[in-house]
């Protein structure tokens, strides 16, 4: 109990600096919430399969991305953070064809996952990548892929480092949206 | 893509959202102004609008203002994901009390028969078209807004929207609206309300999504 409020309380600490333009502490935290997400998609995701399920927890995190600024900074994460999986877990499994009982209350629980070696999961994901057009793929691909920055992206592609970072975002708010219409 | 690789996109991504209160802040002045334009120009004030503002049937505009900004208040909270709006459940349901209990004591005191007149009147009809028609712009105003929150259930959070641009849409009417009675505005204002938080459902149910 004392190790997971020790850990809580670092959340809340860097995502209240991730909102202030920390993007080490938000890659920090996102890479310490991923295995809890994976988790609870695994817990109930058999039927999805390890390809399913790691296209669930991307989906989850780019939900936890774009409405980060919904979290009060006064309250605790994980609450936000349970509530955001939840919805995004059920409505991906409801887009499967199954329904998923997830309350809230059991994903304290559940023990947290590590992505696995495997490089070909989370296909849904690359197919929607795919659709956009290619300079916003490329945009997303070199900087996730690559590890590049958003200034040597810019360079490469001869864009001043505010517009790559605009084309990024627009770019990921894209991505959501034709993640929705698949569910349609 | 390999999740720690879209981390990395992620995290490079530091331009932040649209947040809700700052889409209200900007849309809902200009939309009650839209509303109000609508009304001069297409029904018109009531002829003794000043003195209806200084009486009893003020009651008339401020109650649907209250039932708009208790809605507000809710539909606010209902923008995080994790929300349970106790309070601002209590005072929404709290003020459709009040109005119920109040329409109880004017049937009590009337009678049905009374009731039968009011109901009976041809502008039933013209509040049950022009309250939605004029909560229209609203609704369109609080729903961008909320476009920028996470609602747990959209489609609750779209009704509670309509109910917010609803009873903005009935306060703007009150202003051409002149029959004063109890009887009548109460139940025909509380189903225009209606009418636009059942839109405001059908819009969440495609739009709150995320």
């Amino acid at each position: 109990m004392n190790d997971q409020a020790s850990r809580s309380a670092d959340w809340e600490t860097l995502m209240r600096a991730a909102n202030r333009g920390d993007s080490a502490a938000y890659a920090r935290l996102l890479r310490e919430i991923a295995p809890v997400i994976r988790g609870i998609v695994r817990a109930r995701g058999a039927r999805l399969g390890p390809e399913g399920c790691e296209d669930v927890v991307q989906e989850v995190l780019l939900a936890v991305h774009l409405k980060r600024h919904t979290w009060r900074e006064e309250a605790p994460l994980r609450p936000w953070l349970y509530a955001v999986t939840r919805h995004k877990v059920v409505d991906a499994f409801r887009a499967r064809g199954h329904r998923v009982e997830l309350p809230v209350e059991d994903m304290a629980e559940v023990l947290a996952a590590p992505e696995g070696p495997d490089p070909l999961l989370a296909r849904d994901m690359e197919k929607v990548i795919g659709r956009l057009e290619p300079r916003a793929a490329e945009i997303v691909r070199a900087i996730g892929l690559n590890g590049e920055s958003a200034a040597e992206t810019g360079a490469r592609l001869d864009m001043t480092e505010g517009a790559v970072r605009v084309a990024l975002h627009r770019a990921l708010k894209t991505i959501a949206r034709l993640r929705e219409r698949m569910i349609e | 893509m390999r999740t720690d690789e879209f981390i990395s996109a992620l995290a490079a991504d530091t331009t932040p959202g649209p947040r809700p209160e700052r889409r209200l802040a900007l849309g809902l002045a200009p939309a009650l102004l839209a509303a109000l334009a609508m009304l001069l120009v297409f029904w018109g004030p009531r002829a003794d609008l000043a003195a209806a503002l200084t009486g009893a049937s003020l009651a008339k505009t401020l109650a649907p203002l209250a039932v708009a900004a208790s809605a507000l208040w809710l539909a606010a909270e209902l923008c995080r994901p994790e929300a349970a709006p106790r309070r601002q459940r209590a005072a929404l349901t709290g003020l459709g009390a009040v109005a119920a209990a109040v329409f109880g004591v004017a049937l009590w005191q009337g009678g049905a028969a009374a009731l039968a007149t009011e109901m009976g009147r041809s502008s039933l009809w013209t509040c049950l078209r022009s309250v939605p028609a004029l909560a229209l712009v609203p609704l369109g105003a609080v729903v961008w807004a909320l476009r920028a929150g996470a609602p747990a259930r959209p489609v609750r959070a779209g009704a509670v929207a309509g109910l917010a641009a609803g009873g903005f849409g009935a306060a703007v009417y009150s202003l051409y609206c002149d029959q004063d009675a109890l009887l009548f505005f109460l139940p025909a204002y509380a189903a225009g309300i209606g009418l636009v938080a059942l839109a405001g459902a059908v819009l969440g149910a495609r739009l709150l999504r995320w």
